[in-house]
């Protein structure tokens, strides 16, 4: 062996001992032979094809079968409710991988987004401000009579109500804005987005470091003071785990869901009047555009140890991508899955519990905006959980923009589309021209 | 401009920075000068960057070299996040892998799992090397030599056809004597079958069939409508294999030479009554073997053969070298695989979590060994861009089986290395070597037809090879 190839690891010289660990058996494998061939090439699914239209062809997976193998790219898609459900519930056998962990950062800073006091001041924060911010948006607009809602609206209020809640002074928003986003567009494949996103997190560390010292000194009613205070085991909370906590949270799923909400309901104009009508229908609407269209595809799961399911076995480390999507369209939990009809009979309009499901109805699952509860109910000394809080949030921030149009309508001729910019992006609508008059 | 309008600008502006740059799609990258990087940028400390989008690029398909030396000499590990993998890049540590069979596995080989069905390719450890020898023995060493004949016959029979005008092998051109052919039609597409077919002992009425079962095999790896006609066909070679062996296993079936005798067991009369764990083969095994060898045994060899005629008629001092001194073939033939062969490299999924090169590896990763650009590892070959068949660090003999390297010099990884190691690199080594030889004693004054050749970008020279083989070699000769 050559003097430059890496020593294996303790576990592997262990293990290397053991003649049986090393292959699989012959019978497992043999199975894979069975059956009709996939509908989908491996490597299709990365396609502008499948990011413009994935439904089609995720369509064609689900009556394909339980799951796919996508040997190229070592993954397992899955496509039919009840699975992707199990997995994203399934901690104990799949694991996900930190935004870091893309980054090649595993170690840098520590996540605190579990940790109660967090939590609780976010609650607060985005309560105390996420009207203000809305106001605040559609106002900017509202005496224009046109309006551009994917980027005037949807994607500026997440950001906004983030660095509200966080505690950014509003002279700094524009540069944190933008230096946050670099962070987040890092985080996935494209190297030239890492490489800048490796800069911002830099960037941002020296921004935060006396900023978190002034909390800490004088703790003010926002979330970095939250931070600042915090006391955990190990060192004391630096910048470092600041970023980290700011990196691995998703804030822009909100605009993505935002936004497709807007879409669906400006491109069935009886299902607007309707909610417009009739209030309490906002977030049931909500509520059917995560299950309809999903600004997030697909949830990424890593096998912990080698499992057998979905009629496969699915080796340790494969990632199994769960399609959302697909799901989200199963026939055989929703009727006319295709269509956009707000306030469904099959569909929980409440916040559903663990395994996606309450009063016996599946609800729409969007990976990245907030896990439901796992809690049959609110414990003590909790905020309710984010799926909760976005909820609100959207529907505070929908609200707003009726209360202060109407007649909202598609501008003439905009023939808006949901679309994905790159692998891995979110699924949403870019551009949503509506005029309306001002009230 | 008040706050709201400011941050619309910047989130407009990362929106649109973001869709003309991190597209899967629109992303076009230029082609360059051979040998030349496109400049994906640098890091903070200079390092080039890596875009994983180019290995989809037709960029990387015709000039892939320069960027193999950017991973090699940068991230000889390198973590390719859109396609959820790891490249190995560097010779010895690919030679480090392909030996440690435990640790890093075959099974992502899935690519062949639905039309060829579960072959040795997927396995490893005993359940591999039980089944490796099974017929890995035939293909080399006395078992060979004695198939030499009959290789040569085959290559003399096809030859003939060359000067026969209802063949429609070659244009003859009278006036001024003249001969124009294809290369892979008149003979490289063909050879490797017809040896493959008569080493596993097909009546010769079964040639035709193979033909059906080797392309549409071939084909459905790809996937979809191909690969329902891929399963037809493999149910075909089932069915026929089926009946020859029920034949066989009563009674074996020889090769022979060319007065009649007996010269060896054909390989299906051999896997007839190979015991594995105490029990026969079925005749489900036996088949995904011989899809094995149809599909292993034939492209491949064909690539290696256009591959070495077409570089060595664009070096015609090594060409004159070859042809004066015919065990130069031999060489020819291996600096061929070494500068350009036919098969990229291979899969492998870690056992264990591993640490290579400074990346930790998880457990189960898909991890590509890229025996493309092991053979142009400048750490074992210098100058490596160059085809010379005379280099003095290339091994060109029998391939070495338990190590890579002997007397300064070392094997290409065309054929990998360690318990996978290709057993058709012997014959297919005949193959090319003496098939070639034997073209030279009957054709002169070979020339490319230049004219009928694919061309690179600035639409004069000759195209490339890139990556795999070229796909047509035009030709022009006269009659020995
Ligand atoms: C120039 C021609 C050829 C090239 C470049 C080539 C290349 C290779 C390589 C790189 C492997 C290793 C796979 C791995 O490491 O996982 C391999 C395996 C194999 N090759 Fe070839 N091959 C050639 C010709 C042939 C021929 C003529 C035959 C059959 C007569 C053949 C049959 C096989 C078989 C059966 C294996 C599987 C071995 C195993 O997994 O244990 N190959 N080949």
């Amino acid at each position: 062996m050559s003097a430059d190839y890496g020593s294996p690891t303790v576990e592997h010289e262990a293990a290397a001992g053991d003649d049986e660990a090393g292959y699989r058996s012959y019978e497992v494998y043999q199975r894979e032979r069975v059956g009709s061939p996939p509908p989908v090439k491996p490597g299709q699914l990365r396609t502008q094809d499948y990011l413009d239209d994935p439904y089609t062809l995720l369509a064609n997976l689900r009556h394909y079968g339980p799951s796919f193998r996508d040997w190229q790219g070592n993954a397992f898609w899955i496509t039919h409710y009840n699975d992707v459900t199990s997995v994203l519930v399934d901690s104990a056998n799949f694991a996900t991988r930190s935004k870091r962990w893309f980054y090649g950062l595993a170690t840098f800073g520590r996540d605190l987004r579990n940790n109660v006091p967090f939590l609780t001041a976010q609650a607060a924060g985005i309560d105390k401000h996420a009207p203000v911010v809305a106001r605040e948006i559609v106002e900017a607009f509202a005496t224009r009579g046109t309006a551009d809602l994917a980027t005037e609206f949807a994607a500026l209020f997440p950001l906004q109500l983030l660095g509200r809640t966080w505690g950014i002074p509003d002279a700094d928003l524009p540069v944190f804005v933008e230096r946050y986003l670099r962070m987040q567009r890092g985080s996935r494949w494209n190297v030239a987005n890492q490489e800048a996103g490796k800069q911002a997190m830099l960037q941002l560390v020296s921004y935060f470091t006396p900023l978190l010292a002034a909390r800490r000194a004088d703790p003010q009613d926002d979330v970095l003071s939250a931070l600042a205070t915090l006391e955990i085991d190990g060192p004391a909370i630096d910048a470092h785990d600041v970023v980290a906590t700011l990196l691995e949270g998703d804030h822009e799923t909100l605009h993505g869901a935002l936004a497709n909400m807007w879409y669906l309901l400006l491109t069935h104009p009886d299902q607007l009047n309707m909610v417009n009508n009739t209030r309490r229908l906002v977030k049931y609407a909500y509520f059917e555009t995560l299950r309809h269209s999903t600004p997030v595809l697909s949830g990424e799961r890593f096998a912990k140890r080698e499992v057998e399911r979905f009629g496969l076995l699915i080796p340790e480390g494969a990632l199994v991508i769960c399609s959302a999507a697909g799901a989200n369209r199963d026939e055989t939990i929703f009727r006319d899955a295709d269509q956009f009809i707000v306030g469904r009979k099959d569909l929980v309009q409440r916040e559903p519990r663990g395994q996606y499901r309450a009063d016996g109805l599946p609800a729409g699952i969007t990976p990245a905006l907030g896990t439901p509860s796992k809690f049959p109910a609110l414990p003590v000394g909790r905020p309710r959980s984010l799926y909760a809080i976005t909820r609100d949030i959207a529907t505070i921030a929908s609200h707003a923009l009726l209360d202060a149009t109407s007649n909202l309508q598609l501008a003439k001729g905009a023939q808006p589309v949901l679309k994905s910019r790159g692998y891995g992006e979110l699924h949403t609508c870019w551009h949503l021209p509506v005029t309306f008059t001002a009230k | 401009m008040s706050l709201i309008e400011e941050l619309h600008k910047t989130i407009a502006t990362t929106y649109e920075v973001d869709a003309q740059t991190a597209s899967t799609q629109t992303f076009e990258f230029p082609l360059m000068p051979l040998g030349t990087a496109y400049d994906m940028g640098r890091d903070a400390q200079g390092v080039p960057l890596f875009d994983p989008r180019i290995f989809d690029s037709r960029e990387f398909q015709r000039n892939p070299y320069p960027y193999y030396r950017i991973l090699r000499d940068h991230y000889p590990v390198y973590h390719d996040k859109l396609h959820n993998c790891y490249f190995v890049t560097r010779y010895n540590d690919i030679a480090a892998c392909y030996f440690d069979g435990l640790g890093y596995n075959t099974i992502p080989k899935g690519s062949s799992n639905h039309v060829l069905g579960n072959t040795q390719l997927e396995l490893s450890g005993i359940e591999h090397s039980r089944r490796r020898n099974l017929y890995g023995r035939h293909l080399v060493g006395a078992a060979l030599t004695k198939r030499i004949g009959a290789i040569c016959k085959l290559a003399n029979e096809m030859i003939d056809e060359w000067f026969n005008p209802e063949s429609g092998m070659t244009e003859y051109d009278p006036a001024t004597g003249k001969y124009t052919m294809e290369l892979g039609k008149a003979f490289a597409n063909e050879f490797p079958i017809r040896v493959v077919c008569q080493v596993l002992g097909f009546p010769d009425e079964a040639r035709d069939k193979f033909y059906y079962w080797y392309k549409y095999m071939m084909g459905g790896i790809g996937g979809r409508d191909y690969e329902q006609k891929g399963l037809m066909a493999r149910q075909d070679l089932e069915d026929f294999v089926e009946s020859i062996v029920e034949e066989r296993r009563l009674k074996p079936n020889f090769l022979l030479d060319d007065e009649g005798n007996e010269v060896a067991p054909d390989i299906i009369s051999e896997l007839c009554k190979t015991i594995v764990d105490g029990d026969v083969l079925s005749t489900e095994e036996i088949t995904s073997n011989i899809a094995l060898i149809v599909g292993g045994g034939g492209e491949t060899t064909r690539g290696a053969i256009l591959n070495m005629w077409y570089l060595l008629l664009q070096h015609p001092d090594q060409m004159e070298a070859v042809l004066n001194n015919d065990p130069l073939w031999d060489a020819a033939f291996h600096e061929t695989l070494r500068h350009s062969s036919s098969i990229g490299g291979q899969p492998r999924q870690n056992t264990f979590d591993v640490e290579l090169q400074g990346v930790k590896v998880p457990t189960g990763s898909l991890m590509h060994m890229v025996d493309f650009s092991a053979n142009h590892d400048e750490r074992i070959f210098s100058d490596p861009e160059k085809f010379d068949v005379l280099r003095n660090d290339l091994y060109s003999e029998k391939i070495l089986r338990s190590g890579y390297s002997k007397d300064g010099r070392t094997n290409h990884m065309a054929f990998g290395v360690g318990p996978h190691l290709c057993p058709g690199a012997w014959i297919s080594h005949q193959e090319g070597s003496i098939g070639s030889s034997i073209m030279s004693k009957r054709i002169k004054n070979v020339r490319i037809a230049t004219d009928r050749m694919a061309k690179d970008i600035d639409g004069v020279s000759l195209a490339p090879i890139g990556l795999g083989a070229i796909n047509e070699l035009w030709l022009e000769f006269e009659a020995i």
